[in-house]
């Protein structure tokens, strides 16, 4: 059965405790940063991050700030065009889980030219897979494809201290999904889910996407 | 990536790519291979808790012989219900992390270097300085004559980990000192 998370921004409060449980689960060493002015650190996902929160502030035109978080991560996409791409290259690089829907980079990008591991980067829609300059491998969320196989959570979602991430059947997480939509709209007029047919990493947004991130949505 | 691409993908559609050899599900060796390293595997379980704020969050330590593997937040312990913060998160590394203190390290006044010491000799410092300033600064009596039995030059500061129980016989053993000072601050 294909899986998929909600992730209710609505409910995040940028603890970050998703983006440190990915690194921690996955071994992944810290980057040294800068101070940037902002609290999204580091600024980008890197192959030490698979997942970072990202920050946006702005003033309203009523003079009110406004705080949005977005847990950044691998939407698991029902059709990934990165498959497709690498496909063309190197077979095998890039493949997606049938059981579980999960979109997964192997061993075998290593093998990808740069130019070609390049354009499979840059076909992601969100903007997600980057390149690990020393084993030359793509990176990203793996769905925690380990735990998920031997029936846990993955880490991010067990981690929340919000109930921001719910994980578990696609029909089951799309259900929530429409229950919190309704109920973040009593709030948030402008609440939707992003995607939602295209994808299995479903974020809902208090407002246009915009006001998040670039590539919070594609559709 | 600019945005013509995106337009360009976006006006095909992310489905009208169709469905590619990786798609289909003919690569489950590669999808197995993946699956097969999880690093708790046959690890034991011990409860602990994270160290850091007054919610003492519970966790999981894994440890497979004698070296902890991996921690993560305790489903069954009804604070935390299995979350954890970025910092209790992040206690793995906090284990590993080569800066951190396994041993006491002692900076004699005046000095600019820091020396290991083991713990026999730092309790018993301690010890011998808790017992000198008591004996050198201890009031027995106040101006007025009243018998008050303290020591204004010794601070206790307390912690949030501790249970009722524990505060209760902290309190004691710091009371009989003679010392009146005492704080705690929530986030430790
Ligand atoms: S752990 Fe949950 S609340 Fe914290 S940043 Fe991640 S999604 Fe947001
Ligand atoms: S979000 Fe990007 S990297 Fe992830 S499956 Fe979709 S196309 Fe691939
Ligand atoms: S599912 Fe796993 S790999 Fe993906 S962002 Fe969450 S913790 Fe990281």
């Amino acid at each position: 059965m294909p899986k998929a998370f909600l992730v209710d921004t609505t409910r995040c409060t940028a603890c970050r405790g998703c983006q440190l449980a990915c690194k921690e689960w996955h071994d992944l060493p810290a980057n040294a940063t800068k101070q940037r002015g902002s609290h999204q650190n580091p600024p980008d996902l890197n192959p030490n991050n698979l997942k970072i929160v990202r920050f946006n502030e702005r003033m309203t035109k009523e003079g009110v700030v406004v705080w949005n978080f977005f847990p950044d991560q691998c939407r698991h996409c029902i059709t990934p065009v990165c498959v497709d791409v690498a496909d063309m290259a190197v077979p095998g690089a890039m493949i997606k889980d049938k059981k579980t829907g999960a979109v997964l980079a192997t061993e075998k990008s290593a093998k990808l030219s740069p130019a070609d591991a390049k354009a499979v980067a840059e076909a992601c829609p969100y903007n997600i897979p980057r390149i690990d300059p020393k084993t030359k491998r793509i990176t990203k969320c793996d769905m925690c494809f380990d735990r998920v196989s031997a029936g846990m959570q993955p880490i991010c979602v067990k981690t929340c201290p919000t109930g921001t991430m719910v994980f578990g059947e696609r029909e089951e997480v799309l259900a929530v999904a429409q229950k919190r939509l309704a109920f973040a709209k009593e709030r948030f007029p402008k609440a939707h889910l992003v995607d939602m047919e295209d994808v299995s990493v479903i974020y809902l947004l208090a407002e246009e996407k915009e006001h998040y991130y670039e590539y919070a949505g594609f559709m | 990536m600019n945005t013509t691409r995106r337009s360009f993908l976006k006006l095909m559609g992310v489905s009208a790519v169709g469905l590619s050899l990786g798609q289909l599900g003919f690569d489950l060796a590669e999808a197995q291979a993946y699956a097969s390293k999880l690093k708790i595997e046959g690890a034991k379980e011990v409860g602990s808790v994270c160290p850091f704020c007054s919610v003492c969050c519970q966790i999981i330590a894994y440890v497979r012989n004698g070296k902890l593997v991996s921690t993560e937040g305790d489903p069954d312990f009804p604070v935390n219900e299995g979350a954890l913060c970025a910092k209790g998160a992040a206690l793995f590394s906090m284990y590993t992390n080569p800066h951190r203190l396994t041993k006491p390290l002692y900076r004699a006044p005046f000095s600019d270097k820091w020396v290991e010491k083991d713990w026999d000799w730092t309790l018993n410092q301690i010890a011998r300085r808790v017992k000198d300033t008591r004996d050198k600064d201890m009031v027995l009596k106040n101006e007025k004559g009243q018998t008050v039995n303290r020591v204004d030059t010794l601070f206790m500061m307390g912690t949030s980990h501790a249970s009722n129980e524990e505060c209760a016989v902290i309190h004691q053993a710091i009371r009989s000192l003679g010392m009146v000072q005492m704080d705690h601050q929530a986030r430790v």
